[in-house]
């Protein structure tokens, strides 16, 4: 019982922690209050998608960029998409990334754009890993018989 | 956290038209994650979903038919209310919106916009053309009682003011470095 408990409050601690170094939201929250019996993994499945999603811009992302006539509509788009569903599932770091990028597309600025691209592949990556381990630590709380505390 | 479940049973129960049938929407987003977020709030607060991808697969949804030589039947879906996102490829929310209530078949079900963006011009724009309001994305669990509003048939007159006026109310929220304001109230042109 005891190991239970201390995975348990483990688990409450990094998610306070992802809260208040700023990499989820209160948006991520709202996720974890849709999860029920008959969706028990949806913040996986939803989260899961967001990864698909995002790498894909960053791929067209990266490719817009490196072409001899920069389309900054088209990166702009890309980065709209990126920024809602960043923003849909919490990403609070990732959505401000992409805030900063669209005004450098504004700006037509190829350098300033290079420079944001790292800076959202940066807090994506990071984001990436931390809810991963989020994901790690839920599951050993089930495994070990615990639930998962829902969100205030 | 009582209160809160208490406003989710209250809503729950309620996402229903008063013969108890769940009321239907077509939630319309090309993006993958929103249409799944939307899609389980909707359903968890007992509403009847149906999601498209596109603005164009919205309108097939509803009836319009490509096929000239066969006469499409419009809404046999039975839609109430249609949720679209503003920011869409090809056809956006407001096109589909005036592709709505451009047809005398289709142009009473209410159409309620979303975007991620705080654009007055386009808010004003949709709401001029007939929308019955423009939500801030992400939705949250307390605009879906709105969307059950809108679909509620012949109205009573509301206490709190007229169908004419016009209400913007800008409610930044805290605790976020952008300022993201949220619009409350309906406005009818």
């Amino acid at each position: 019982m005891d190991g239970v408990i201390q995975l348990q409050r483990q688990l409450v601690d990094y998610t306070a922690s992802l809260f208040h170094e700023g990499f989820l939201d209160e948006q991520f929250n709202q996720l974890q209050q849709l999860q029920d019996e008959n969706n028990p993994d949806f913040v996986v499945e939803v989260v899961s998608l967001f990864f698909e999603d995002s790498e894909r811009l960053l791929n067209e992302l990266a490719k817009a960029l490196e072409q001899q006539c920069v389309d900054f509509k088209r990166i702009d788009a890309h980065v709209h998409q990126l920024k809602g569903s960043s923003s849909s599932i919490g990403a609070q770091r990732v959505q401000k990334a992409c805030i900063a990028f669209r005004n450098y597309c504004d700006e037509q600025n190829t350098e300033g754009c290079l420079k944001c691209l790292q800076q959202v592949k940066h807090e994506y990556s990071l984001v990436k890993t931390k809810l991963e381990t989020l994901f790690k630590l839920q599951r050993r709380v089930l495994a070990a018989g615990g639930s998962i505390p829902k969100p205030i | 956290m009582e209160e809160e479940e208490e406003q989710q049973k209250h809503e729950q129960a309620s996402a229903c038209d008063s013969n108890g049938t769940p009321i239907h929407v077509l939630a319309v987003d090309d993006c993958f994650v929103d249409r799944k977020i939307v899609g389980k709030l909707l359903e968890k607060a007992s509403f009847k979903v149906t999601s498209a991808d596109s603005g164009k697969k919205a309108l097939e949804i509803l009836g319009f038919s490509q096929d000239k030589v066969e006469k499409s039947s419009y809404n046999d879906q039975k839609i109430d209310i249609i949720l679209t996102d503003y920011c869409m490829p090809e056809m956006n929310g407001y096109d589909l919106l005036m592709a709505v209530k451009g047809n005398s078949n289709v142009k009473s079900i209410p159409v309620v916009i979303i975007s991620s963006e705080y654009d007055p011009q386009r808010i004003s724009r949709c709401l001029a053309n007939g929308a019955e309001d423009f939500l801030r994305k992400p939705l949250q669990h307390k605009d879906l009682q709105k969307l059950r509003s809108y679909v509620k048939p012949s109205a009573p007159v509301p206490k709190t003011g007229t169908k004419r006026k016009v209400m913007l109310e800008l409610i930044p929220e805290s605790g976020t470095a952008e300022t993201r304001p949220r619009i409350a109230g309906v406005a009818v042109a």
